[in-house]
């Protein structure tokens, strides 16, 4: 098939998905006893003022009509007004998100790497694979805030070698163009910003990424180990190729399917694991955002944090998909 | 035509000067690498041609460029010890072609992998002593062995399919060992590849099987090793293509002068090649000799019943073909004396006790036998011809304009390839019609399409009695389930017809009976029995409830040849007790003439000859099966290999579809698309015996013999 139409069709099924999850986002709202106009107006509103309310958000309209209405206000980019900030919630987004992308990128580079470490390291029966092993899957085992919480004992309590919360202690961080404050650093100039920044996300992008690691790791083992027993690696060896060029040109990029697959996956979960990394790191991303909006029944926020992070996930995946295709030319054809 | 310049003179040379020394000492080793191709030497190399009339003068041909002695190699496998080799004593002289034959189990491929030093060092004792270009390696380090395969080693596997890396390109992968682009294609150049230089850009799944072989072969040449490990490099091709391969082996043999140890389960195959042949039997050399002396007048027991065993295009069809009974013994528990004398017709008392020592049996011949000079002319007496049951009136099979497709997807575009274009057959109760063709001939799609597990696209399939066709297939492991007991998997067929309760036990007893399997196999799951046994209990499960109709689809091609006929002899057997028609696929000639009465040759989808097996096989008129027929390996005969491959099924030539390959075809070939006409004697009852061609020029007999002569003759000379 042809990649770009391999493209097309992938990203068509991730909008599916998507409407899916606005779908079941909208129902939970509508299923829960909040009232936004009650949320909005606060407690002390007059019933006339709750009812002048309901018909300016729309609430008395029939719930096909309000689903439209909220899925043509969503492709517009309006994801509602948020009860406890005040702020529309694409407002508040675009000030929380870059934080957690940006943490989150980092996390999943450092779970690539460290899967791919794992994974080449015991199947090729490197020395000192056994104690990465362990050491690895002592920290996928641990709950994440006890993992979080003993680094900031150890590292930050301890030893004092990283700092425990925020994104960076320089004050007036640059803040454009991307958000993402390691690369404005570099664009600005301000190279201690960005040593700055990177001690801060050390901790929590290593909390986040050990787990997804252990799975990547171990499913390259499997895949990498099948491979090495594949007929093409033994006329590599018979050309009296190196084991390290045998291992890497030949075996590795046969057995990166399973491993890219597998990375999709965990993505899903290092986001779910970001709400709560995020919390203990006062890390001011959209986990943080969404902490304080629970408690409160802040709807709109809510249900703007859970698109975001479901665009990122079917996103993640679409993009491992075609990744895949690339790596495999037999799938092309 | 191919126009070879070796290179890499320095690799060889250095292993060469090295050479003289061998005699006792390790030589220091020849630690050349490959990718040397810039040596002065390279560019100064004259010019020579491969294939027949070389310009180049045989190479000298002094002391052994590996030699094994007393070599023993164990395995550790699930806590139990496997002795795959077991004494074994060989020398292989500079530029011969030594052929080590045996069947599965024999330990011919653990021999190559030993001299190529990749067994896996942890679970791997290797006992004797090994010595390649002049270096002891019984012990050697990985690191050693790595740049011994680099300078001086070169290897080729069986499945080409398989063997070469899928997702890097075919010059990526050449490069590794040639060292530029230009090096690279000037190798697949020497092994025939044609338009090498845009092939560099392929992936090895857009090449056709043949062309993957040449490539792995361009490897291994590459830096002009001094020994090529050749594992069954022909057995996973189609049988023009294995022509065409063996005689590119020799060429490349003749030019650069390397030796080649070429393992084969076939002596026809070794003996269109083979200088030396070593016969390799439950880990031990049985016999080691000249290649005719061995196919000529062997020595052993072993040997002669090997060659007794095997189908050739003249073995006697009359009766059951002659066999050899028993299986090879297991490598966890090998025997005391000789690993044969359970299955040898000459056995003596010391045979089960002492292991038999190779002594000479003529100069340069060895044989590991007790019975030294009682062998030669022991024959096994004529076998009892078939008696055939009287012809049953109707037709089990009738087939008309029977055509399939499959829709594949190209790009943006699905496109539909025709695997079968309208296939006309008639089958008789009790007859059996082999199938014969090439791969994607659709031999195998037609055998479906009956079955009833395809939905053709047009045309009609008739089965003239009641009871639904049976299925027997190449890998009968596959086919049996894992978990079920064997009697299980017989009465479960019992099951749907209405045989009583009762009844079943012992109707599932006589299937294995009628099979010749003993009863105690009733209770064993099929992983416990060997490849001929569980080829059995698939048959036994196909006649359990006699069926009007037996498809096979190649059940001896995975057998060892042994296996294969007393295989071939029970379907034979038991198409007569229970008079079933059978429609039997495969590739290769020589078993579709012992087992049918009539032989349908396949190509691209259609019937292209069809007619009494001998009348096919003697005067054959359609010019593909003559190409087949001229590319069967047999001692003593030279190949005349066909050109090309099979085309794709996805882009099928207009006009005959044989016509891009064929050495007779004229301009009418281009556009006019043949039918099956009459090509034999005219009066024939019934008309569906007559012997019939799908060619315009159908080959006239006494031409196409001629022809056939003569180009033997060229290539001979």
């Amino acid at each position: 098939m042809n990649p770009l139409t391999f493209a097309a069709r992938r990203l068509g099924a991730a909008l599916i998905i998507l409407l899916i999850l606005i779908a079941t986002m909208f129902t939970l709202s509508h299923l829960s006893n909040t009232d936004p106009a009650h949320a909005y107006l606060g407690a002390g509103a007059s019933k006339a003022a709750v009812a002048a309310e309901r018909v300016k958000l729309g609430l008395n309209l029939p719930i096909t009509t309000q689903f439209l209405h909220y899925v043509g206000n969503l492709l517009h980019g309006n994801l509602g007004v948020s009860y406890r900030t005040r702020n529309p919630v694409t407002q508040d987004l675009a000030e929380y998100l870059p934080a957690t992308m940006e943490l989150a990128f980092y996390a999943i580079i450092l779970a690539l790497l460290l899967g791919l470490a794992l994974g080449i390291a015991t199947a090729a029966r490197w020395r000192g694979a056994r104690i990465l092993k362990f050491v690895m899957v002592s920290g996928a085992s641990a709950p994440l805030f006890l993992l979080a919480l003993l680094g900031i004992l150890l590292f930050y309590g301890h030893l004092g070698w990283l700092p425990a919360t925020g994104r960076t202690s320089i004050p007036n961080p640059p803040t454009g163009p991307t958000g993402f404050l390691t690369i404005d650093a570099i664009l600005a100039g301000r190279f201690n910003v960005l040593l700055n920044a990177l001690q801060h996300l050390i901790m929590p992008a290593t909390v986040l990424a050990i787990g997804p690691a252990v799975s990547i790791g171990r499913v390259l083992r499997g895949s990498l180990v099948t491979v090495l027993r594949e007929d093409y690696v033994r006329t590599a060896r018979s050309k009296g190729l190196r084991d390290r060029a045998v291992l890497l040109r030949h075996a590795l990029r046969n057995a990166l399917g399973p491993a890219l697959s597998m990375t999709g996956l965990q993505a899903g979960l290092l986001l779910a694991g970001d709400v709560v990394v995020e919390q203990i790191f006062a890390w001011p991303g959209i986990g943080y955002y969404a902490a304080q909006s629970i408690p409160v029944g802040d709807f709109p926020a809510i249900s703007g944090v859970t698109l975001v992070l479901g665009l990122f996930y079917v996103l993640i995946n679409a993009l491992v998909d075609i990744l895949q295709r690339v790596a495999d030319p037999r799938v092309r054809a | 035509m191919i126009r070879v310049r070796p290179a890499g003179g320095a690799g060889r040379s250095l292993c060469t000067a090295a050479l003289p020394a061998t005699n006792g000492r390790a030589a220091t080793g020849p630690v050349v690498g490959k990718v040397t191709d810039d040596h002065p030497n390279t560019r100064r190399t004259p010019t020579v041609t491969v294939g027949s009339g070389s310009l180049a003068a045989p190479r000298q041909r002094t002391g052994p460029v590996a030699s094994v002695k007393d070599l023993s190699v164990t395995f550790r496998r699930n806590g139990r010890n496997l002795q795959a080799l077991r004494g074994v004593t060989l020398d292989i002289s500079s530029g011969e072609v030594l052929a080590l034959v045996g069947e599965s189990g024999s330990g011919k491929s653990v021999l190559g992998l030993t001299l190529l030093g990749l067994h896996p060092q942890k679970t791997t004792t290797i006992a004797g002593h090994v010595e390649v270009c002049g270096q002891d390696v019984t012990a050697a380090k990985p690191d050693t062995w790595r740049r011994l395969r680099r300078s001086s080693l070169g290897a080729v596997f069986q499945d080409p399919m398989t063997s070469l890396n899928p997702t890097m390109r075919i010059g990526r992968q050449i490069a590794e060992v040639a060292g530029s682009r230009a090096e690279g294609v000037r190798l697949l150049n020497a092994a025939g590849i044609p338009d090498a230089e845009r092939r560099l850009a392929s992936f090895p799944h857009e090449l056709s099987g043949g062309l993957r072989q040449r490539v792995m072969l361009a490897m291994a040449i590459a830096g002009s090793p001094r020994l090529v490990i050749a594992d069954e490099p022909t057995t996973a091709l189609d049988v023009t293509v294995q022509a065409q391969i063996l005689r590119l082996l020799r060429g490349l043999r003749d030019d650069l002068g390397m030796a080649i140890l070429f393992i084969t389960h076939d002596l026809g195959v070794a003996s269109q090649l083979a200088d030396r042949i070593a016969v390799l039997y439950g880990g031990r050399i049985m016999e080691l000799g000249p290649a005719s002396e061995i196919l000529d007048a062997p020595a052993h027991p072993y040997t002669a019943g090997l060659l007794r065993s095997r189908l050739t295009l003249s073995t006697a069809r009359q009766g059951p073909v002659g066999t050899l009974p028993g299986e090879p013994p297991d490598p966890t528990t090998p025997p005391a004396g000789c690993p044969f004398a359970d299955r040898c017709a000459l056995v003596l008392d010391r045979c089960n006790s002492e292991i038999p020592t190779p002594s000479t049996w003529t100069k340069s011949h060895d044989v590991a036998c007790w019975r030294t000079g009682g062998v030669v002319g022991q024959e096994q007496g004529h076998a009892t011809p078939w008696v055939d049951p009287a012809p049953a009136p109707g037709l089990a099979i009738l087939l008309h304009d029977v055509a399939k497709s499959f829709k594949v997807r190209r790009g943006l575009r699905s496109q539909r390839i025709w695997s079968l274009r309208g296939v006309d057959l008639e089958i008789a109760p009790g007859e059996v019609v082999a199938l014969v063709g090439e791969s994607g001939s659709g031999k195998s799609t037609l055998l479906r399409a009956i079955a009833g597990l395809l939905e053709i696209d047009r045309g009609s399939i008739e089965l003239g009695m009641t009871g639904s066709p049976q299925m027997v297939f190449q890998d009968a492991g596959a086919s049996l389930t894992p978990w079920l007991s064997v009697a299980t998997l017989l009465k479960e067929r019992l099951a749907g017809s209405n045989a009583p309760a009762a009844g079943r036990e012992e109707r599932a007893r006589a299937a294995l009976r009628a099979v010749g399997l003993p009863q105690e196999v009733a209770a064993a799951k099929p992983r416990e029995l060997s490849g001929g046994q569980r080829q059995r209990v698939a048959l036994a499960r196909a006649i359990v409830v006699p069926p009007p109709v037996l498809l096979c689809d190649e059940p001896t091609s995975a057998l060892d040849v042994s296996l294969a006929a007393t295989i071939l002899n029970l379907v034979g057997q038991l198409r007569r007790d229970l008079s079933m028609a059978v429609l039997f696929v495969t590739h290769d000639l020589a078993v579709a003439r012992v087992v049918a009465d009539r032989v349908a040759i396949m190509y691209l989808g259609r019937i292209v000859e069809i007619g009494p097996v001998d009348e096919v096989v003697d005067r054959p008129r359609h010019p593909y099966t003559a190409a087949l027929l001229a590319s069967v390996p047999e001692p003593g005969r030279t190949l005349d290999a066909a050109r090309g491959e099979p085309a794709s099924p996805l882009d099928i030539p207009t006009g005959c579809a044989f016509e891009p390959r064929c050495d007779h075809a004229s301009d009418a070939c281009l556009t006019s698309d043949p039918v099956l006409e009459l090509a034999g004697p005219p009066t024939v009852d019934p008309v569906r015996l007559a012997h019939k061609a799908a060619c315009l020029h159908r080959l006239g007999s006494d031409l196409a013999r001629a022809a056939g002569r003569e180009a033997g003759r060229e290539e001979s000379r």
